[in-house]
């Protein structure tokens, strides 16, 4: 069992600075535009050919918003016409239709993961023909851990609707809250009350679904911890299961709709760590596991029992109890993760449709891995889920002499060593309760392209 | 030192490639030839050996049915797949050589290919001229009985599955078949990686690919084997032997 994590303010301040999240090794910059289709293809049928072809996770993004959030730095299309959703559910099932040939019919879909965007933007009954298109197109596992989850924003949904997803077959539900300050919500342009929210979760409880994840993000322009303090108390006393603790990046030379957000109002560093300690002392203090980057979990629910385990797992849509599976992402900007590549949808409307409409697989970018690219996703995979690297396990799996081979990544981590973040124990190399705060900083080290010179690329901060 | 795991071993067998003197590590005839004296220069000499030829692609064509034979082909380095497609079109997987092992043997009979062969990884093959190698042979015994041992090994082979053994029993003789042969090379019994995708396995054990995967799927959860992705690692060589005796014993 992993102890909680332990905060240091000093060490943290010293840390925080810019990093990848690592929900990808390599990052979505190293992908190029010379991956096409073909490899795409390429890639699925050499995945077909493993012996035990691994089961497929789907992805399917939602584009579009009522409103926009300031904070946001997804990839998202602000409209009140709902006609908008017709039109792409009529491309997204062409997709769906095209990309679902490239797997044998015996793979089974173990996840199916609806994001956005706002996923309920789309109607309940719209929402049900994809994930009937879905069904009939792959082979839904029958397995109890199959996972059918969707992020919802709580604004725009009420509990009958709750009660059709319900029947359509979710059984998970992730639901954007950030801040219920009340001047915080103001200054993201995010107005919602605890009244619906737990209206929300309350009818996830009553219809059945499996868990319920709270999105909550600290670092918003006019947090106080007072009124962090008061969400966090709302939001433990209503009892999710999952809860995801986010930092927020200002980056607004990235993400236009940041510069809504007058810099001024932001917290200090030293108030923004404040609120990341708040949140940590009363998660923990109200049972909470910590699970890694920014995600706590009750203890009996799935994650925690999985990283208990040591079976969990991370994908571009977070934490997740399935094994490696081939990630498929259907949608505008959707990435996939078949065998060892990584390849990306357009980022804009009009090319995804272009491409579909000319009867192509939708590919704009990606990569292939090379074998040490998937040395060190599999380091990183162990460090962000369990905390640890397993050196020798790592050794005897790559055929390599860890020392030897990560001479240059253990000279990166020696400071982090001399700051007690990590230690070397027995085989293997931990991350201290200190450290498990700052496990992107400790990927880092081992991160084969952050050495590179010249590659200009934004990440946001650590903390 | 712990044994290279197949293909990965390929950078070592390069670099134990042999050179003008010395026969490669995994060269299927090097023993029968030294066993009488006749060293690498020697072959060179009489013209048996051709040439070393590749690499080849992932699907490239080494020779197709009805090429004219004039050559026998060790492997170098990975997997050949030797094939024949029915009238119908539907392809036979004959059987899948390994480094060290010899392709075009069935040919000797005909002066033509009698299949396809088709490389499934990176190969690298060794050629020898096979009427020289056959004057040869007729001059070493060795050479000879190692000759007719590969052939004999090739329809033993292709015997043993004709036999009427459940899927269970086909599988576990076709992962030690492959531990065996690989290790007989200097690559690791244990841990390997099938370079053949799941359809060519099914093809030759005749099963349905679903079923392929679902007995493999069934020996994982037994503790039989560890499979990821292509690699294979065999964690219970006893239980496997068990199952496999009586197709190997044929």
């Amino acid at each position: 069992m992993l102890s909680n994590p332990h905060f240091d303010a000093g060490l943290l301040r010293r840390y925080d600075r810019p990093g990848p999240r690592y929900t990808s090794y390599p990052t979505a910059p190293q992908f190029s535009l010379d991956f096409d289709e073909h490899a795409l293809r390429e890639a699925a049928r050499l995945s077909n050919g493993d012996p035990i072809p691994r089961l497929l996770s789907i992805y399917v993004h939602v584009p579009f918003c009522l409103s926009p959030c300031f904070y946001c730095a997804c990839n998202r299309i602000i409209t009140r016409d709902r006609a908008r959703a017709e039109t792409y559910l009529a491309r997204l099932y062409r997709e769906i239709d095209l990309a679902s040939t490239m797997f044998d019919r015996d793979r089974e879909a173990i996840q199916v993961h609806f994001g956005g965007g706002t996923p309920n933007f789309l109607s309940p009954s719209q929402l049900r023909e994809v994930v009937d298109t879905l069904r009939r197109h792959f082979h839904f596992s029958t397995h109890r851990d199959r996972d059918l989850s969707i992020e919802l924003d709580p604004r725009s949904i009420g509990p009958n609707e709750i009660a059709e997803l319900a029947t359509i077959g979710f059984n998970r539900a992730s639901l954007g809250v950030q801040d219920f300050d009340a001047a915080v919500q103001q200054a993201v342009n995010r107005v919602q009350s605890v009244g619906e929210t737990l209206a929300c979760i309350e009818a996830c409880r009553r219809y059945g679904l499996r868990s319920v994840n709270v999105d909550l993000i600290y670092g918003l322009p006019r947090q106080t911890p007072g009124g962090f303090g008061g969400t966090l108390d709302t939001v433990i006393a209503a009892r999710p299961d999952r809860l995801a603790v986010y930092s927020y990046a200002h980056l607004p030379e990235t993400f236009k709709a940041q510069r809504r957000i007058d810099a001024a109002d932001l917290p200090e560093p030293e108030a923004k760590l404040a609120l990341l300690q708040l949140a940590i002392e009363k998660l923990t203090a109200a049972g909470y596991v910590y699970i890694g980057m920014d995600h706590f979990a009750l203890p009996d629910d799935d994650l925690a029992v999985a990283q208990a385990r040591g079976s969990l797992h991370r994908n571009f849509m977070g934490y997740t109890t399935h094994a490696d599976s081939d990630l498929l992402g259907i949608g505008v900007s959707a990435i996939s993760h078949i065998g060892a590549t990584f390849s990306q949808n357009p980022r804009d409307l009009p090319t995804w449709q272009a491409a579909i409409d000319e009867g192509r697989l939708p590919v704009f970018r990606g990569m292939h891995l090379s074998d040490d690219d998937c040395l060190r996703a599999d380091l990183i995979q162990h460090l962000m889920c369990q905390g640890e690297v397993p050196v020798s396990a790592l050794e005897r799996r790559y055929g390599i002499d860890f020392a030897d081979y990560f001479r240059d990544a253990l000279a990166r981590l020696q400071p982090l060593i001399d700051d007690g973040l990590v230690r070397f124990e027995d085989d293997r190399i931990r991350a201290t309760s200190q450290g498990r705060l700052l496990l992107r900083n400790i990927a880092m080290c081992f991160d084969h392209y952050l050495d590179r010179p010249g590659i200009p690329v934004k990440f946001s901060r650590a903390i | 030192m712990s044994r290279p795991v197949f293909p990965q071993g390929n950078s070592n067998v390069a670099a134990d490639d042999g050179d003008s003197l010395n026969f490669c590590s995994t060269c299927a005839f090097s023993q029968a030839c030294l066993a009488q004296g006749m060293n690498k220069g020697d072959l060179l000499q009489l013209h048996v050996l051709v040439e070393h030829v590749g690499p080849f692609h992932p699907g490239d064509h080494v020779f197709r049915k009805g090429d004219p034979f004039d050559a026998i082909a060790a492997v170098r380095a990975g997997t050949v797949k030797t094939y024949l497609v029915d009238r119908d079109g539907h392809e036979r997987v004959l059987g899948f050589h390994l480094p060290g092992e010899v392709i075009g043997l069935d040919a000797i009979d005909d002066e033509r290919y009698p299949c396809n062969a088709v490389a499934l990884d990176t190969v690298a093959l060794c050629r020898f001229s096979f009427p020289r190698m056959a004057e040869l042979a007729a001059r070493l015994p060795g050479l000879q009985q190692q000759l007719f041992r590969l052939l004999s090994r090739d329809i033993g082979a292709a015997m043993r599955l004709a036999g009427d053994w459940s899927a269970d029993q086909r599988m576990a003789a076709f992962l030690l078949g492959l531990s065996q042969r690989l290790a007989m090379r200097g690559f690791s019994p244990r841990r390997f990686q099938l370079t053949m995708a799941r359809t060519d396995i099914g093809n030759y054990l005749r099963l349905a690919p679903e079923t392929v995967s679902r007995v493999l799927k069934r020996f994982q959860d037994e503790g039989l084997v560890v499979v990821d992705r292509r690699e294979v690692e065999l964690s219970d060589v006893a239980r496997l032997e068990a199952l496999a005796e009586p197709v190997l014993r044929v």
